[in-house]
């Protein structure tokens, strides 16, 4: 009895589920024409899904924002991997004098809410004539994902044995070259693991994007989106349900192939 | 000048004395200082800029002017503090007992089942749309006379002919069940991380004792999956107070100002009001009640707990 009823309930939550995700598929297959007469609970019978693409594209300057944003979200984890390995590698393997307290000053950096940091990036960001430029905002991409990258790295150098640093050290090889030669290319997974962490942080960020960029070029691919649903007046929504459903491909990809990355990723409170 | 820490293993303990005297390096702070230079310059930094902010009078333009705490009584005194404190909190009680509970009703259910994948499927895409992007899914679903007023007015609820979004508090209880749509999953997933690492011999003896459904879930499951409720619960507080994306991009905190969040009032203060200072200020109360709630959560988490052990 009690399982009939929970198999129930469990079956009424899956189709509330899905629907939400049906009527987005379906609506943003649906051509512009189609759309304007037809129940948005029937299947499309005219596939315009790219033509919609292609509609939001033009509207909201899509191409410029989506080569932005590629770009910050590889090269900001990027650089933060290999800065946060640095700082890991100097803790861990160099042995740097008062090694925890500088780790937990790195990592303290994720615990301020990103309210907190916005006014003050603004300002300074107009003043040193970085808002709205990319480097800008690849700048701030990289800090709020260095205390991520330096926690993981730190974690996963604390298994390697530092007698592996030792008979590196004898066999005459310099700081620089047993981090890039041994430990970054013994860390490839944990790396792999911050890359895709924060590469979905980054592509799904919206108050960055909103409070220091504004050009349709500049400006992130979600800030784009809000903006295109704020236009709406002009575009029909099988358009804006079109441009959300391609936007939001690469993190869904990543995510459905690493969901056990995400759940440990979220239980370091970093994520979300 | 070098201590050797606990923990660092006997092969620190044997090398050292090998190496003679300890010199003085620059070299593992030359290797640690990008890190410590990018965290304090762009995170540190603005944090306690955003504090001395909010005891000004800030334009942006103009020099900030020293007002003292007028920014924190006018905020205090304003009838919005009420409207958006009042709906924060809502989203906190919302996002602990929605997407949590949902979270753990859907990894219990889907755990060893044979369809499990198929059957979080729907439960795991969302997750991984961004804020933005479930507002977008959100906003179709809510437009009036859109798809959840037919079926409001097909299964004859209440709300079928209201736009959902108008009034206060529906508006802000709607997008709460948007973003539970988004964070079910994660939860799930979570859980079932914990649920897998819960060992066999105490539900074999449950069972064997003639517990079972309800019952072993109750007395053996839930106790035993406590410490990873408690980092669950916890997340969820920690991120619902800062709600900002979904409620932006849906209604920009109104109409009026009736569906604001902390996050949203420190936005529009800001942003779209030029007053700097006063979001500073909304900010630091942000932050403050969170670092409060996070605190007492971490408490009662740990009296609770020692109760418990045995």
């Amino acid at each position: 009895m009690g399982r009939v009823v929970t198999r129930a309930i469990f079956a009424v939550l899956w189709l509330i589920w899905l629907a939400p995700v049906y009527l987005l598929v379906v609506n943003a297959f649906r051509s512009t024409d189609e759309y304007a007469h037809a129940s948005i609970w029937s299947p499309p019978h005219h596939f315009g899904l790219w033509a919609n693409f292609v509609a939001a594209y033009h509207s909201a300057g899509l191409g410029g924002s989506l080569y932005s944003t590629a770009l910050y979200a590889v090269v900001a984890p990027a650089i933060a991997v290999v800065v946060g390995a640095l700082a890991g590698y100097a803790i861990i393997a160099l042995r740097l004098r008062h090694g925890f307290a500088w780790f937990v000053l790195v990592f303290g950096g994720s615990i301020f809410p990103i309210q907190m940091l916005v006014i003050p990036l603004f300002v300074g960001y107009a003043h040193l004539d970085l808002y709205d430029h990319r480097p800008g905002l690849i700048l701030i991409y990289t800090a709020v994902s260095v205390p991520l990258a330096a926690f993981i790295m730190r974690n996963f150098f604390t298994g390697i044995s530092y007698s592996i640093y030792e008979a590196a050290v004898m066999d005459g090889a310099s700081s620089w070259r047993i981090f890039y030669r041994i430990y970054l290319p013994l860390a490839t997974t944990a790396c792999a693991a911050i890359f895709i962490l924060e590469f979905t942080f980054i592509w799904n960020d919206l108050l960055f994007g909103l409070t220091l960029s504004q050009s349709d070029s500049v400006r992130p691919v979600m800030t784009a989106l809000s903006s295109l649903l704020s236009l709406y007046a002009g575009t029909t929504y099988n358009i804006v349900l079109a441009a959300m459903l391609f936007l939001s491909l690469p993190t869904m990809a990543l995510f459905l192939c690493t969901q056990r990355l995400f759940a440990r990723g979220l239980s370091l409170g970093q994520i979300g | 000048m070098t201590t050797v820490q606990a923990g660092r293993g006997p092969i620190l303990a044997a090398a050292r004395p090998s190496q003679g005297a300890p010199r003085w390096r620059p070299q593992p702070l030359l290797f640690a200082s990008p890190a410590v230079l990018l965290v304090v310059g762009l995170l540190y930094a603005p944090f306690v800029w955003t504090a001395y902010l909010s005891f000004t009078s800030y334009d942006g333009l103009n020099p900030p002017q020293w007002t003292g705490l007028a920014n924190y009584i006018g905020f205090f005194r304003d009838g919005i503090l009420w409207v958006t404190v009042s709906n924060t909190l809502m989203w906190v009680a919302g996002t602990i007992l929605l997407p949590v509970g949902l979270g753990l009703f859907v990894a219990t259910v889907t755990y060893r089942s044979r369809w499990g994948t198929l059957l979080r499927l729907p439960f795991l895409i969302p997750y991984a749309v961004s804020g933005a992007g479930v507002a977008v899914v959100w906003g179709f679903v809510l437009q009036p006379h859109g798809a959840l007023n037919e079926v409001l007015a097909f299964l004859h609820l209440p709300g079928g002919h209201a736009s959902l979004l108008a009034n206060r508090p529906v508006n802000t209880v709607v997008m709460i069940v948007a973003s539970t749509w988004q964070q079910v999953g994660v939860n799930a997933l979570l859980f079932l991380v914990g649920l897998q690492s819960i060992p066999e011999a105490p539900l074999e003896a449950a069972r064997l004792d003639g517990a079972d459904g309800w019952r072993l879930f109750r007395y053996i499951t839930w106790p035993l999956l406590r410490p990873l409720t408690a980092v669950v619960v916890g997340l969820a507080i920690v991120a619902s107070l800062k709600t900002f994306d979904v409620v932006w991009v849906l209604t920009q905190g109104g109409p009026g100002r009736s569906s604001e969040t902390l996050a949203v009032t420190m936005y529009r203060d800001t942003f779209v009001a030029n007053e700097y200072g006063t979001g500073s200020t909304v900010a630091v109360v942000l932050t403050v009640i969170a670092g409060i709630a996070s605190v007492l959560y971490l408490r009662g988490q740990l009296s609770s707990r020692r109760t418990v052990e045995w």
